[in-house]
C-alpha cells in the first residue's frame, strides 16, 4: 500500500531523511520506533506533504505522493495525527471534526456517528472548545479529526506521549478497534513496550536512516532490547 | 444637541468606511500573516471605477458597484499571484511579501496617475445626498455581518480561521492554504475597494487618496485588534469619533486633524499592542 524509496527531507541545508525505505502493507500496523531527533516526526511531516524539501519516491496506491500538496495527499486518504495533537483550541469538538473533513464529499453524518461511536467522550462534549479538553481527550479529538477525511492510512506521531495509563488503555483500545475494521496504520511510538505489543513489524529509524527492520515478535525476544538504540547508533557510527 | 447628533451620524459614516479598510487588512493578516499597505490603493482604484463606470459611463449604481467590486475580486487574486504566491512557494517570511506589496502600492498609484488628470475627480452619491451616510452605514453593517457569519457559521469560514491558528495543522486537514491565500487577497481588494467606491462621493477619486485610507485603516485594525472581524468596525467607529470631536471641540488648526490617527496609532501601540477585542484564545 504505502513503499518509501530512497526518501530525502529536511528543512535547510542539510536533510533530516537521508534515503528512507520502509514499506506498509494493505491492513498492517507497523511501527517506527528511534531516538530523540532521529527524524520520525520529519518523516510524517514528509509522507504528509508539509515540508517542502523532499525527494525520492513515496507510492501510495501507486501514486508518488512526493510531488503532491498536502491537501492533495489528504484526498488521497492519508491522515496524519500530528505530534502534540494541534486540535485548533478555540474551536469547538464538533467544529475540530468538521475540518477534518473537509476534503470529504458527502457522507459527513457517517463520519460523525463513526468518531463519536469510537470516542463517546467526544460526543458529549461535542460543544466543548478543544482547548478545555484534557491531554486525554484531545488526543482522542486529534485521532477523531484525523478519521473524519475517511483515511486508508492513518500515522500517528507519539500518541500516548504524557497521557496517563489509563488513557493510554482507552485509546489503544480505539485503535485496535479501528486496525479490526482494516485500517492500515504507522505508528511512531519510542515506548518499546507498547509499539511491540501492538505492531506486527516495526521499523527503527536511526539518523535519519532505517537501522533495522524487524517483526516484533523476534524484536521482542532480542535480549539488548533495552540498548537497542546504543547498540544501533554506534554501529550507525561505526 | 442637533450639532452633536449630526456628527456622531457623520463620524459613524467614517468610521463605517475606516472599518472597512480594517476589515480588509484582517482577512490577508489573519490567514497569511502579511500586511498588505495596498489597501489604500485598491480603495483609490475602486472610487476610480466608480468614476468611469458610474460619471462618464452613467451606469446604475448597482450594476456599476457590481462591476467595480467583480474587478476588484480579480485585482486582488491577480496581485496575491503576482507577488505573494512566488515568494511564499520559495519558502520567504512574511516580510518579502509585504515589500513586494508596497511595490504594488506604488506601481497601482503611478498607473492611476498617468491614466487620469490630476484632478479630483467626480463620483456619483448612490442615493440622495442627505441620506448617503445611512446607506454607508447599512451596506458596511451588512458586509460586518455576512463577514461573521462566514468565520462563524461556514466551514469555508472556519478554514480561514483554522489557517490563522495553525498552518500545518490546517494542512493536515486537507484545506489547501495556497487557495485560502487566494480568497483572502481576493476578499480583501472588495473589501477594500468598497470602502474606496463609498468615501469617494465624499472627497472625490484622487490618485494621492490611497495613503491616508491605508493609516487610517490600519490604525483602526491596530485599536480593534486583528482577532475578530468585530474588532475592524468597532476600530474604526472610535477613531472616526476621536478624529471628529477632535477637529469640532479641540483648538487644533484643521491641517493637524490628518495626524490624529497617527497619534492614535502610536498610543494604542504602546498601551495596547494586542487591539482591545481579544482573540479567543
Ligand atoms: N521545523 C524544523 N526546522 C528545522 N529543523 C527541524 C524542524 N523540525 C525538526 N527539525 C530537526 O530535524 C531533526 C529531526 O527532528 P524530528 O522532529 O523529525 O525528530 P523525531 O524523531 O520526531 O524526534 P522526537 O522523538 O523528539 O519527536 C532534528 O535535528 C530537529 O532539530
Ligand atoms: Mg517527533
Amino acid at each position: 500500500m504505502l513503499h518509501i524509496r530512497d526518501l530525502t527531507a529536511g528543512y535547510g541545508a542539510a536533510p533530516v531523511l537521508q534515503g528512507v525505505n520502509l514499506h506498509v502493507d494493505r491492513g498492517e500496523t507497523v511501527a517506527l520506533l528511534g531516538p530523540n531527533g532521529a527524524g520520525k516526526s520529519t518523516l510524517m511531516a514528509a509522507l504528509t506533504g508539509t515540508i517542502r524539501n523532499r525527494s525520492g519516491e513515496v507510492s501510495f496506491e501507486n501514486h508518488n505522493l512526493v510531488f503532491e500538496a498536502s491537501h492533495a495527499i489528504v484526498s488521497r486518504g492519508v491522515a496524519l495525527v500530528p505530534e502534540g495533537r494541534l486540535v485548533f483550541p478555540p474551536f469547538s469538538v464538533e467544529d475540530n471534526l468538521r475540518l477534518g473533513a473537509v476534503r470529504l464529499k458527502g457522507r459527513l453524518q457517517e463520519r460523525y456517528d463513526f468518531v463519536y461511536g469510537l470516542f463517546p467522550r467526544l460526543a458529549e462534549r461535542r460543544r466543548q472548545a478543544a482547548g478545555t479538553l484534557s491531554g486525554g481527550e484531545q488526543q482522542m479529538l486529534a485521532i477523531g479529526r484525523a478519521l473524519m477525511s475517511n483515511p486508508r492510512l492513518l500515522l500517528l506521531d507519539e500518541p500516548f506521549l504524557g497521557l496517563a495509563p489509563k488513557v493510554v488503555a482507552e485509546i489503544r483500545a480505539a485503535l485496535e478497534k479501528l486496525r479490526q475494521t482494516g485500517l492500515t496504520l504507522l505508528m511512531v511510538e519510542q515506548k518499546l513496550d507498547i509499539a511491540l505489543g501492538f505492531a506486527s513489524r516495526a521499523y527503527v529509524l536511526i539518523k535519519g536512516r532505517v537501522a533495522l527492520e524487524e517483526g516484533t515478535a523476534s524484536l521482542a525476544r532480542r535480549p539488548d532490547l533495552r540498548d537497542l538504540y546504543f547498540s544501533l547508533a554506534t554501529a550507525h557510527n561505526a | 444637541m442637533q450639532d452633536f447628533l449630526e456628527l456622531a451620524v457623520s463620524a459613524t459614516a467614517s468610521g463605517c468606511v475606516y472599518g472597512l479598510i480594517a476589515l480588509a487588512y484582517l482577512l490577508m493578516i489573519r490567514p497569511t500573516g502579511i500586511i498588505n499597505f495596498a489597501v489604500g490603493e485598491w480603495a483609490m482604484v475602486a472610487a476610480f471605477g466608480g468614476y468611469v463606470l458610474l460619471t462618464q459611463h452613467e451606469l446604475p449604481y448597482p450594476l456599476g458597484m457590481g462591476i467595480v467590486l467583480a474587478f476588484m475580486l480579480l485585482v486582488g487574486w491577480v496581485t496575491e499571484r503576482i507577488a505573494v504566491r512566488p515568494l511564499v512557494e520559495k519558502g520567504a517570511g512574511v516580510l518579502a511579501p509585504i515589500l513586494a506589496l508596497l511595490g504594488v502600492l506604488v506601481i497601482t498609484r503611478e498607473i492611476i496617475s498617468v491614466s487620469f488628470p490630476p484632478d479630483p475627480l467626480p463620483v456619483p452619491f448612490a442615493v440622495d445626498i442627505q441620506y448617503y451616510k445611512y446607506f454607508v452605514i447599512g451596506i458596511t453593517l451588512a458586509v460586518f455581518v455576512a463577514a461573521w457569519l462566514f468565520f462563524e457559521k461556514t466551514v469555508w469560514g472556519r478554514s480561514f480561521e483554522a489557517v490563522a491558528l495553525n498552518r500545518r495543522a490546517a494542512a493536515l486537514m486537507g484545506i489547501n492554504l495556497s487557495r485560502v491565500t487566494a480568497f483572502s487577497f481576493a476578499g480583501g481588494a472588495a473589501v477594500a475597494g468598497l470602502g474606496g467606491l463609498l468615501v469617494a462621493p465624499n472627497i472625490s477619486a484622487h490618485y494621492l487618496m490611497g495613503v491616508p485610507l491605508a493609516i487610517q485603516g490600519f490604525t483602526a485594525l491596530v485599536i480593534g485588534g486583528v482577532g475578530r472581524v468585530e474588532g475592524a468596525l468597532l476600530g474604526g467607529l472610535l477613531l472616526a469619533f476621536a478624529e471628529q470631536f477632535t477637529i469640532r471641540y479641540a483648538p487644533i488648526p484643521g491641517g493637524f486633524a490628518q495626524g490624529v490617527p497617527l497619534l492614535f496609532l502610536m498610543i494604542f501601540l504602546i498601551m495596547r499592542p494586542t487591539g482591545l477585542l481579544k482573540a479567543r484564545a
